[in-house]
């Protein structure tokens, strides 16, 4: 199925091996944080108090009763918390954005499941049972959940001082006058709403942590299932008003995180207070209900979209009035992932003029934050909805349309008007190839059953990120990656990085590359990640498919660095010059004018011992690189679906489904392709985390009311990966941890539409259930 | 949770159960789901839990045979039961072929989810169920968000294809 495997050598570099961990999670010795917290003796167990409404006025606290006769060890409410707590820091927000940090102590609650306050007790059962002895009393507000009703006036409001529920506004790309002028006199103007979903990023693990303080060092220890550990310690330090040096995040097995865990929750700020004021243990680990309401949503946005092509179809401006659902608070990220779709609105096409206007949203929902993709997700969806209803309208086959507008090879690398610049791709070759896939298919029509194709182009910006283009956009964050590695006397490798490790397997293509660059075997690396007490540090460590490309490239300059001092050491010991030292399979270094040999290990022990070292060379067998990159790299994508829909029911069955994708070179191309293959079918068909928009209710609380995508509803998917690497790394990595939920629902909608071309104009918000699609079926007159 | 007055004496059971062929007893509070006891009260993590109401099948463990969502079971009521669990496939360390499959094939990624889905294609293999009856029904009662289940698929061709059960076998099972 893979082709082009990208091994370039004798070592495991591009070679697709297993996964050096592998065994350990299929015996079940796993270590996720529950597996550690869950059996210990002496762990104190937290419950969270939320919020039963999305809007509403803290009256009353008592816990009278808890505290009494339940046995609980503590109980915070919203004053407890306050006298010991100050608000958490954000990164990133809008211009005009007065919210820059988040409060911890809650008198006012803003959406259902919203922390109150914390009840710890010898059990989790035991716990809940206390926390449901609190009498809490809550005056209920008004409240609004949709983005549009949130901006109309006489809207209840989150922050009254503020008169708004506006939290900001930024223009990206060129400025609306110019888009204006473009459009003016353009042969055809397509104009669509557009909304993309609320969803639960679900990762089958549940956030939790184990948070112990030690009163005699006054440190607070946090395992937590985190995507974060430094942002972690960051905040906890803040919020706990403690020396970041006091605390250290350790990161155990993560079972998922899809951008979900890349903050510090406030519920997590109070199970680490709850431990620092018991002076021990205290373990949390939320349920799936928790999850659903908690856990920051992803996506939540609606764009008011117009595209303008003219009379040969050649595009000339596009633009885009985004409307983020930022729920009741601005998160750390806050309006980053809207920002995003204003920055990559024009993915692989050539566009004149374009731009975006963002505006974030307060709503009495929970707050949205990272999932998978994002940003991109959304502007895929936004550019592709409007470019096939452009193809429709002028009669033009969509394939056709896009290839006429898509950057080509000689064209790059090219910046585009959001000033973002793509470095290498065959984007048109790449969508000819998924067009192919689906060209000659049979679009059989089996009486009420109707079958379509389509074929998209993505681009994803991967590898974030240069840490001055971080500072330009005002993203309080740096960009760089470290990696370190260490020989260690007896020869075996340790090496340090920011990644962590949740599923990704990074751990096991990191150590690819380490072992190509030392000529060791895969056996010989161990990789640590996870610690902020020995990890690099590092601000955004494994999210938006990063690690690959920064801790890699950083890996690589470590271990061509080590090498070389391990051939020079060899040398000295094998009395020849460096360039005469080979170092053969078996781990033995061979100077080949002398014929003399000494093991890996030999030298190894030499290096620490320090014999014969002249006086300026570095002893210490470890080398520490900072990679930060010159630029983003972009991997690029096409995706093609062939699916049916019955009219009868609305229901659409994806009956085949191809990617082909480049990624630049690959380290380790079953992982690859694992990572290629998300879950986007989910958010294209199935996925939403909705509120009843007459009580603000969440209607989700449990998996049994969020259909992820099951075995059946996923076909099987032909991959084939293409391999441009990239300029700005010498390694030519791209990073691919998003790309695969990229273009899928606007594939997949393409698709309905070519089956369904009645309906087409009212394919403009995701998922497409069977509900939604029926409901167009029948404003057709086709159900 | 219940509020229960009485005195915990009166709340709590002793669980005699084999787990992997080990007989283990302990006290528990008869509203302690069986997820929780083998989890928290005899240390077998491997077990995991991620709904809490039987969708997503990371729990699922074999009672005397046959495949459970030990979330949705007191561990009163496996009282006297033979029950395994993940921990108990490895035979000293050794993968069995469906494990090594599973390796092979990248049929895990967070890993979260896979000792139940183990513990399913585990039990419809000793029923002789077929590898596509397996991959349509068996593997229907699990969720996974890594995967899009094409590296699990692939893992259950690859064990089947490997102990000669592949399409076909196991007619009449159930």
């Amino acid at each position: 199925m893979t082709e082009d495997t990208g091994a370039t050598g004798p070592g495991p570099l591009g070679r697709a091996l297993p996964r050096t961990h592998d065994p350990r999670l299929l015996r079940g010795d796993g270590r996720y944080v529950d597996d550690i917290a869950g059996p210990q003796r002496g762990v104190l167990h937290a419950a969270v108090l939320r919020s039963p409404v999305a809007h509403g006025r803290v009256t009353r606290f008592d816990a009278t009763a808890a505290r009494e006769d339940s046995g609980a060890h503590l109980v915070l409410g919203p004053d407890g918390i306050a006298r010991h707590t100050g608000p958490l820091p954000t990164f990133w927000r809008l211009p005009g954005q007065w919210q820059h940090t988040i409060e911890v102590a809650t008198r006012t609650v803003r959406y259902v499941g919203q922390p109150i306050g914390l009840v710890v007790a010898d059990s989790r059962a035991a716990a809940e049972d206390a926390a449901e002895r609190v009498e809490v009393s809550i005056d209920p507000l008004p409240a609004v959940t949709d983005v549009d009703a949130a901006l109309a006036p006489r809207a209840p409001l989150l922050y009254p001082e503020t008169g708004t529920n506006a939290a900001g506004r930024i223009r990206l790309g060129d400025p609306e006058a110019d888009v204006e002028r473009a459009m003016a006199d353009a042969a055809h103007l397509v104009t669509r709403e557009l909304a993309v979903q609320r969803v639960s990023v679900a990762p089958m693990e549940p956030r939790g942590l184990l948070a112990e303080w030690t009163p005699a060092t006054q440190q607070l220890t946090v395992c937590s299932s985190t995507q974060v550990p430094h942002p972690v310690r960051c905040g906890l330090a803040a919020a706990l008003r403690l020396r970041a040096d006091q605390v250290r995040v350790t990161v155990p097995d993560v079972g998922g995180g899809f951008g979900g865990k890349t903050t510090l929750y406030v519920d997590e700020t109070l199970v680490c207070l709850a431990a620092k004021l018991l002076g021990g243990r205290v373990a949390w680990t939320e349920d799936r209900a928790e999850a659903m309401a908690a856990d920051y949503h992803g996506r939540g946005q609606r764009a008011t979209a117009r595209l303008a092509l003219d009379a040969d179809g050649r595009f000339l401006a596009l633009d885009a009035r985004v409307r983020g659902d930022l729920g009741a608070f601005a998160t750390q990220g806050g309006s980053g992932p809207f920002q995003i779709t204003g920055l990559s609105l024009e993915g692989p096409y050539r566009f004149p003029c374009a731009g975006a206007t963002v505006t974030g949203v307060y709503t009495n929902a929970t707050p949205t934050g990272a999932y998978r993709g994002y940003g991109m997700q959304e502007a895929c969806w936004i550019r592709e909805r409007l470019i096939a209803e452009a193809a429709r309208e002028l009669g033009l086959d969509p394939g056709e349309l896009r290839l006429r507008n898509l950057i080509t090879v000689g064209e790059m690398p090219y910046t585009v008007r959001a000033q973002t610049t793509y470095d290498t791709g065959d984007y048109p070759a790449t969508l000819q190839r998924a067009m192919a896939a689906v060209a000659e298919r049979p679009r059989v029509r089996t009486g009420r059953l109707r079958r379509g194709v389509a074929a998209v182009p993505s681009v994803e910006g991967t590898g974030y990120g240069p840490t001055a283009l971080l500072e330009q956009i005002g993203l309080e964050a740096s960009g760089w990656e470290s990696g370190r590695i260490r020989i260690n006397e007896d020869g075996t490798v340790t090496v340090f990085t920011g990644a962590v490790s949740l599923g990704q397997g990074i751990e096991t293509a990191l150590a690819q590359i380490v072992a190509d660059r030392l000529g060791l075997p895969l056996e010989r690396i161990a990789v640590r990640l996870g610690d902020t007490d020995t990890s690099p540090h590092s601000d955004y460590s494994s999210q938006a498919s990063r690690s690959l490309v920064l801790c890699g490239t950083a890996l690589l300059r470590a271990g061509e660095r080590l090498r070389a001092r391990m051939d020079a050491l060899a040398a000295a010991l094998l009395e020849t010059v460096p360039e005469d030292v080979r170092l053969e399979a078996d781990e033995t270094f061979r100077g080949e004018k002398t014929s003399r040999t000494a093991t890996w290990r030999e030298v190894a022990a030499r290096g620490w011992l320090g014999w014969g070292r002249p006086e300026h060379d570095r002893i210490r067998l470890e080398e520490s690189v900072d990679y930060d990159p010159p630029d983003i790299t972009f991997a690029h994508a096409a995706h093609a679906a062939a699916v049916a829909v019955d009219l009868d029911t609305g229901v659409v069955t994806v009956e085949g489904y191809w990617a082909v994708h480049d990624s630049g070179v690959l380290v380790n191309p079953l992982i690859a392709e694992g990572q290629t293959v998300g879950e986007g079918l989910g958010m294209a068909l199935l996925e939403e985390a909705d509120c009843d928009p007459a009580t603000a209710q969440p209607l989700r609380r449990g998996l049994a009311d969020y259909p992820l995508p099951a075995p059946a509803d996923v076909p099987p998917v032909e991959v084939a990966h293409t391999r441009t690497p990239s300029p700005h790394n010498e390694g030519g990595f791209k990073g691919l941890g998003e790309g695969g939920i990229l273009p899928v629902a606007a594939v997949v909608a393409g698709a309905v539409a070519d089956a369904v071309p009645e309906i087409a104009a009212g394919l403009n918000r995701t998922p497409l259930t069977p509900y939604r699609i029926w409901t167009l079926l029948r404003e057709a007159g086709l159900a | 949770m219940t509020r229960d007055a009485a005195a915990p004496s009166t709340r709590e059971r002793t669980v005699t159960l084999t787990v992997n062929g080990a007989t283990h007893s302990a006290r528990t509070e008869v509203r302690t789901l069986l997820s929780d006891f083998l989890r928290h009260t005899l240390g077998l993590t491997g077990t995991h839990v991620g709904c809490e109401e039987g969708v997503c099948g990371s729990c699922t463990v074999l009672l005397d045979d046959v495949p459970v969502r030990s979330c949705l079971l007191l561990a009163v009521q496996a009282a006297g039961a033979r029950v395994e669990t993940v921990e108990g496939l490895a035979v000293d360390g050794e993968l069995t072929p469906l494990q090594q499959a599973f390796m092979a094939e990248h049929g895990l990624q967070c890993g979260f989810c896979t000792p139940g889905i183990l513990m399913s294609l585990t039990a419809a293999e000793r029923e002789g169920l077929s590898e596509p009856e397996t991959a349509d029904e068996v593997l229907a009662g699990h969720r996974c968000r890594c995967t899009g289940y094409a590296g699990i698929r692939a893992a259950l061709r690859r064990s089947r294809a490997g102990t000669g059960q592949g399409g076909g076998a196991g007619e009449g099972a159930r």
